[in-house]
């Protein structure tokens, strides 16, 4: 009886471990999402802040927020939509931390831009200055616009868009319309 | 096959210069995409920022714990000192302050509970549900600090009426150590002002908050 009982119920040892491997099994998917969605996450907090060292801040204020929602992901959406969604959050707590989030286009931190591989520098200054011209649109946007249009450029469905936002994606649809105006507006492009 | 003839809505020119424009704005968004996708991120998440990140996280766990054991430490360790106040010192100045501070404590837990309810959720859910989360959360906040703003008064006016009840037990003390009374009613009366300014700051600070979180829900709303 009692051999039955300890060979279904796991020892204090057993516990321990099955513990050990529940923590191992979350660190190694977190750092899986993290490689994955990396990239995406340091873009979106681009939106958000500027000053590459706070924005640095800000991606590991991301991380550790997806650390700790982790173990109560059950797989209600994608992976993906889950990163958004905290990603999302954080950004717009972070926002309102830093007010005002918005800085001109003059002290966007040149370290912050990447090395063209192509030669010519005239090119590569109108590349950098475009860029830095759609980062400042974006981060002038109002919080909902710069919401879509991040998702948007991120390449996400109307549907997952939806799950990120909570809005119907019929709602989405019209949302990126007018976000994608404005966005227009903000570079001075006519519509 | 046979397709059906439809009325055209519209006249051709007009369906080509939608075509052209739908045309134009898939452009638009390729060299948007572009540019967004060569903006400058670091690989993926180096070693080093992994290691930031545990010790945060390690850092936040400590933290959580340390927050809750001293909690319990002060919860416990006044309702013992409020338990032991009567049986130490007979009086009734003794026995009306812990009763005093008893209703005090049950009184801020509980409205603290009852503020809070339904703030208890994780962020990671879509934006609309953690704004509203927020909202409510700030306006949680907003109601503990008009508690406080109206307990603080209220504990010093319940300390003066007690004091006066009792003056009769208290007199050959304060006749005794005249010094240390006067130093407690200084204390006393120079922490209400520094209480009520703190309120004042942060509530101030949570209003501007809660404006900006409704700006933000009507914007998502709209």
């Amino acid at each position: 009886m009692n051999h039955a009982s300890s060979t279904n119920l796991p020892s204090i040892d057993g516990e321990a471990t099955l513990v050990n491997e529940n923590r191992r099994a979350w660190e190694e998917r977190f750092s899986r999402i993290l490689g994955e969605h990396g990239p995406a996450i340091s873009r979106l907090a681009f939106s958000y802040e500027m000053v590459a060292s706070v924005r640095e801040e800000l991606v590991q204020e991301i991380a550790l927020a997806i650390w700790q929602a982790l173990p109560h992901f059950r797989g209600e959406c994608s992976e993906r939509t889950f990163v958004f969604r905290i990603a999302h959050n954080r950004g717009l707590s972070h926002a309102w931390k830093r007010r005002p989030a918005h800085e001109p286009l003059d002290e966007i931190e040149d370290a912050d831009q990447p090395i063209d591989p192509r030669p010519h520098p005239e090119a590569q200054a109108a590349q950098i200055h475009d860029r830095a011209r759609l980062m400042s649109a974006i981060q002038s946007l109002p919080v909902a616009h710069r919401q879509m249009i991040v998702l948007m450029l991120e390449g996400l469905s109307h549907a997952e868009i939806a799950e990120v936002a909570g809005i119907t994606e019929n709602n989405v649809a019209v949302r990126l319309n007018r976000a994608r105006k404005a966005l227009k507006d903000a570079l001075g492009v006519k519509s | 096959v046979i397709w059906p003839v439809t009325e055209r809505s519209e006249p051709l020119i007009f369906s080509e210069k939608r075509l052209e424009q739908a045309m134009i704005e898939d452009r638009e968004l390729d060299i948007w995409r572009e540019q967004w996708s060569s903006v400058a991120v670091p690989p993926a998440v180096g070693r080093d920022q992994l290691q930031q990140i545990q010790k945060k996280i390690r850092r936040q766990q400590l933290g959580f714990v340390l927050g809750n054991v001293v909690a319990a430490i002060g919860f416990f360790g006044t309702m013992i000192f409020v338990v032991m106040i009567p049986r130490l010192e007979p009086q009734p100045l003794a026995k009306s302050t812990a009763l005093g501070i008893s209703i005090l404590l049950t009184m801020v837990f509980s409205y603290r509970l009852w503020v809070q309810r339904g703030t208890y959720r994780a962020e990671a859910q879509s934006t609309r549900a953690f704004v509203e989360l927020w909202r409510k959360r700030v306006i949680a906040r907003l109601r503990l600090l008009q508690l406080g703003m109206y307990v603080a008064p209220a504990w010093i006016v319940f300390c003066a009426v007690l004091m006066a009840i009792n003056r009769a037990a208290i007199a050959p003390d304060v006749d005794a150590h005249p010094m240390y009374w006067l130093g407690a009613l200084i204390a006393a009366l120079l922490a209400l002002p520094v209480n009520l300014y703190w309120v004042f700051w942060y509530r101030r600070r949570k209003r501007a908050e809660l404006k900006e979180v409704k700006k933000i829900l009507q914007e998502i709303n709209e």
